[in-house]
């Protein structure tokens, strides 16, 4: 983008902004939400899905892409391939099927097939498309950019975006951290997603993902009944004063940000401060059985939910054990999946404690979580006259600093996720809009 | 099923469940040897009723009185009968779990149901096989209309029961809920389903 074309249309969103605040509209307009799924989710890296998801040739699974729908396909060839799930004919959806194992794509409507790299294989009474006609000119379309880190696939629809590791900036050591602990064994996200709806918009999803205020409140419930039945377990760490703890939000750029529950959850023995969970005892006596007291509770605290949120803007979530996309359909519906992890060549007792593990937090607090977004929704959407949304915790008290990794912290209860996300959000509008001016395209 | 009962929650357990829910998903006309003794229908069919009635009223210290002390509650995410000590359910309760489920509810913090849903539970095509003397599988067919704070909804599939007499009492010792679009988007199912 050249400097005089961005001072054209530089402050489009500014009212959107002020010191610790953001305006609703960006909640509850659904012109902005248009203009979201154009030039946010249509001009940066979007998470698509786990190169594990689809781990034999001709394996596919169906995803939206800022609600593009599209394919995230392993190639006969063993190639991982994102096509764009519309027939060039007259733009029919072509596959309709959630997941499956295909060496190609029919449209259903006048059978023009292709290879699952997205090449037109050929296509019905071709003679009336006149001596011309080359099939290469019908191929489905690919976003610009596909690329991997460590197995998770994004997607840019432009060209024009930095390498995916630049984009991922302070993410990648963390992501790093997430997969490799205890002996590296590699990650499987092929055990079972939970799909959940919530009535409210995307960003509320992404504002609560960096919310270290919440938990004691929102979870009261949830806290109570653990802390009765089992003393100091889980999360309750979370009703002390959390500022002054060694957990941290810290703020990895580029809109990504990471809130470290490590220091709290796994000081000792992360499996040993987890509540019970259905069949605790049975597992761990079989796994001290074959591998000892001691090895096996190194299996076990590597099992245990990581301790780990890490935000990756705008639409992956790496929270536990768990990989959550954020999957935005209306300025106030949005789809949550929580992918379940297994780890390959593990014991199939550790297998079983994570299936069970990974159950207990959406079941007992993304409940709590996902009806107060809809309230915040709700609040936003229905009081037109108050306009302004609070994001200024630990805004004045002088209590970030640069850590020696480079990187930004500050105390875990802190507004510095949304601030940070947002002028992410600010920067990738400002030259979506500016593009669109320059392309002469408008809407 | 009940011929070697596996420790709860351990693999052998797990590869049971497996087996049992194979076994529904090609069950086709109830064998002529299976059929319960009318006595033993009525009374499970008696209790699945209670069952429903206790949910639709609220009153779940007294629903849980009907589970065993080694029961699940199993709500799976997939609709293909996938091996529950491989795939995640989005709920899968031993007794422990379930009353803490139960307790969640009755802190008055429990916000996603702040109101309570509230339901009517409806069961129907009840199908009956015996599983030894004391034991009993029921498949039946679910509705459960819901009101989430003025919004109006329906859930709907097939439930499959293992019911078991203990000291002349039927109690449940499994119940698993196969929501028809489990794979799918759901809203809040933070109620008892
Ligand atoms: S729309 Fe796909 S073949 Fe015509
Ligand atoms: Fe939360």
């Amino acid at each position: 983008m050249t400097v005089a074309m961005a001072r054209t249309t530089a402050g489009v969103y500014d009212r959107l902004f002020r010191p610790g605040q953001v305006h609703r509209d960006l909640y509850v307009d659904p012109q902005l939400f248009e203009l979201e799924m154009r030039d946010l989710f249509g001009r940066t890296w979007v998470y698509v899905g786990h190169e594990t998801e689809i781990p034999k040739p001709n394996d596919f699974v169906t995803r939206n892409l800022g609600r593009r729908p599209i394919i995230l396909c392993r190639t006969t060839a063993g190639e991982i391939a994102v096509l764009i799930n519309r027939c060039p004919h007259r733009g029919a959806v072509v596959c309709r099927s959630a997941r499956g194992n295909a060496g190609g794509f029919t449209c259903g409507y006048h059978a023009w097939s292709f290879a699952n790299d997205g090449r037109c294989a050929g296509l019905p009474l071709r003679h009336a498309y006149g001596e011309g006609f080359r099939l290469r000119d019908h191929d489905m379309a690919r976003p610009a950019r596909v690329a991997s880190y460590r197995g998770f696939v994004f997607a840019s629809m432009i060209a024009d975006v930095p390498p995916l590791d630049e984009h991922l900036a302070g993410a990648r050591r963390y992501i790093d951290q997430w997969l490799d602990r205890d002996d590296r064994k590699p990650v499987l996200v092929n055990n079972g997603v939970m799909r959940f709806r919530t009535h409210a918009n995307w960003k509320t999803v992404y504002d609560n993902a960096g919310d270290g205020y919440h938990p004691p409140f929102s979870h009261e419930s949830m806290l109570r009944v653990f802390a009765a039945r089992y003393g100091d377990v889980d999360m309750k760490y979370f009703t002390a004063d959390v500022d002054d703890s060694a957990m941290e939000a810290i703020d990895l750029g580029n809109g990504h940000t990471m809130l470290d529950q490590r220091p709290a959850m796994h000081a000792v023995s992360a499996w040993e401060r987890q509540h019970v969970m259905p069949g605790r005892e049975i597992l761990e006596q079989r796994l001290f059985e074959r591998f000892g007291a001691e090895r096996g509770r190194q299996m076990l605290d590597a099992s245990t939910g990581s301790g780990m949120n890490l935000n990756i803007f705008p639409n992956l979530l790496i929270i536990g054990n768990q990989v959550q996309r954020v999957d935005p359909l209306a300025v106030d519906e949005t789809v949550i999946d929580w992918f379940s992890t297994s780890l390959a060549g593990a014991p199939d007792e550790i297998n079983a404690a994570r299936m069970r593990l990974q159950e207990d937090f959406p079941s007992f607090g993304e409940v709590d979580d996902s009806a107060n977004f809809e309230a915040c929704q709700a609040g936003l959407a229905l009081v037109p006259e108050l306009e302004w949304v609070d994001i200024s915790r630990h805004l004045t008290t002088g209590r970030g600093r640069r850590g020696a990794d480079g990187l930004w912290h500050e105390p875990v209860t802190s507004d510095r996720h949304m601030r940070a996300y947002f002028e992410a959000w600010k920067a990738l509008m400002d030259a979506g809009s500016a593009a669109r001016l320059r392309e002469g395209g408008g809407r | 099923m009940n011929a070697h009962p596996a420790v709860p929650f351990s693999l052998d357990h797990y590869a049971a469940l497996h087996d049992l829910v194979r076994s529904w998903r090609n069950l086709g006309e109830i064998p002529e040897e299976r059929l319960p003794a009318p006595a033993d229908g009525a009374a499970c069919a008696r209790l699945l009723a209670a069952e429903a009635r206790l949910l639709d009223a609220g009153r779940l210290a007294d629903w849980l009185a009907l589970f065993t002390a080694d029961c699940a509650y199993w709500l799976p995410t997939d609709v293909t009968g996938e091996d529950p000590a491989k795939f995640v359910a989005w709920e899968f309760n031993d007794r422990r779990r379930l009353e803490e489920r139960v307790e969640r509810l009755a802190t008055g913090r429990a916000y996603s149901q702040a109101p309570p849903t509230r339901t009517v539970h409806l069961l129907s095509g009840l199908e009956m096989l015996t599983d030894g003397p004391d034991g009993m599988q029921v498949l039946a067919n679910f509705l459960i209309q819901t009101n989430f704070a003025g919004r109006v909804g329906q859930r709907a599939g097939w439930t499959g029961y293992l019911l078991r007499r203990q000291h002349g009492r039927w109690r449940i010792a499994l119940k698993r809920i196969n929501l028809f679009d489990a794979d799918l988007p759901q809203d809040n199912n933070s109620f008892t389903l």
